[in-house]
């Protein structure tokens, strides 16, 4: 009996009629949404969906200046790419002024007396002219200058 | 306008449209709110396209979106704060007009009835009495247990029942 009286109550608001939606509005918010909708290039197929996103993103980031952002990516290229070619010939200033290995020391001298042997005995070497100009006291140079 | 997954805005605008803007109406009570709200949807649908990937129940889908939004308008402005009163004052009706006086008047009352329930019973009334919708789906669209749907239309049925029941009574003796 009680659910038949609710029944009966809830058919007949469920028979009132609602409000019919403005038919100007259709026009007006389906205007706004195509508005708001993102522009598509690419077909959805081709189009993965990260890359979609990526670009999504980018596009909000650089879109208020895209040539100034353009620009400055451009420079930053230059900038780049001088720095990586002036790299390269830094290694080789490296090897220049590293010290040379003690075999190579030995050989050097070894060639440096051979040089001097063939150029004439007398002439000291460079070794010995330093000792002989080494830095003294005054007093001794006198008597260098004296014998 | 062709959106990914066969969805095209025009189709979901005149497939929903009109269940959403009946269901803001009762929620917000507010012509200018309830178009608002309306654009805000289907803006949002037209630049997130796949918000509907996947989506089995577009209604229900739709629903939940409207109720979220209508949820956020009123708690932006503070109109939670309203008083029974002053929706009953607005006498704005979700309800099509008529040229029977009796018609009129039962709608008016109901109008009024149904303003004066809480906002959470009135969406629920809503959409068992116009929509149709069962009380999972209903669960489903307002993101809340199917027994508190439940719950919460019975709690709105009664009132409305109580409020109107001097009406309705005097309406059947009439017939």
């Amino acid at each position: 009996m009680m659910n038949d009286e609710t029944e009966q109550f809830e058919s007949r608001l469920s028979s009132q009629p609602l409000k019919q939606i403005p038919a100007a509005w259709r026009a007006e918010i389906l205007t706004a949404a195509r508005g708001a909708q993102p522009s598509r290039r690419l077909s959805p197929v081709t189009r993965h969906p990260w890359l979609s996103t990526i670009n999504s993103e980018l596009s909000t980031v650089f879109w208020p200046h895209p040539k100034a952002w353009a620009g400055l990516a451009a420079v930053w290229i230059f900038i780049f790419t001088l720095n990586f070619s002036m790299r390269d010939t830094s290694p080789r200033v490296v090897e220049k002024s590293a010290t040379p290995s003690p075999e190579v020391m030995v050989e050097l001298k070894k060639q440096q007396r051979l040089f001097a042997e063939l150029v004439g005995a007398n002439e000291p070497l460079d070794a010995d002219r330093q000792k002989l100009f080494a830095p003294k006291p005054r007093s001794e140079c006198v008597e260098i200058l004296m014998t | 306008m062709k959106m990914p997954g066969g969805n095209d805005i025009e189709r979901l605008y005149d497939e929903h449209a009109q269940p959403l803007y009946a269901f803001l109406l009762n929620f917000t009570r507010d012509e200018a709110d309830t178009r608002d709200l309306l654009q805000e949807i289907f803006v949002k649908l037209a630049r997130e396209p796949k918000l509907l990937a996947g989506v089995r129940e577009e209604r229900a889908f739709l629903i939940r979106l409207a109720h979220n939004a209508a949820v956020d308008l009123m708690r932006r402005r503070g109109t939670r704060d309203r008083t029974k009163e002053n929706f009953a004052a607005e006498m704005i009706s979700p309800f099509a007009t008529t040229n029977d006086p009796d018609e009129k008047f039962y709608r008016d009352e109901l109008a009024v009835a149904l303003g004066e329930l809480p906002e959470e019973q009135r969406a629920v009334v809503h959409l068992k009495l116009w929509e149709g919708l069962t009380f999972e789906k209903i669960a489903a669209a307002l993101e809340v247990p199917p027994n508190t749907a439940a719950s919460r239309y019975r709690y709105g049925l009664d009132k409305l029942r109580g409020r109107l029941r001097p009406l309705y009574e005097e309406m059947k003796k009439a017939e």
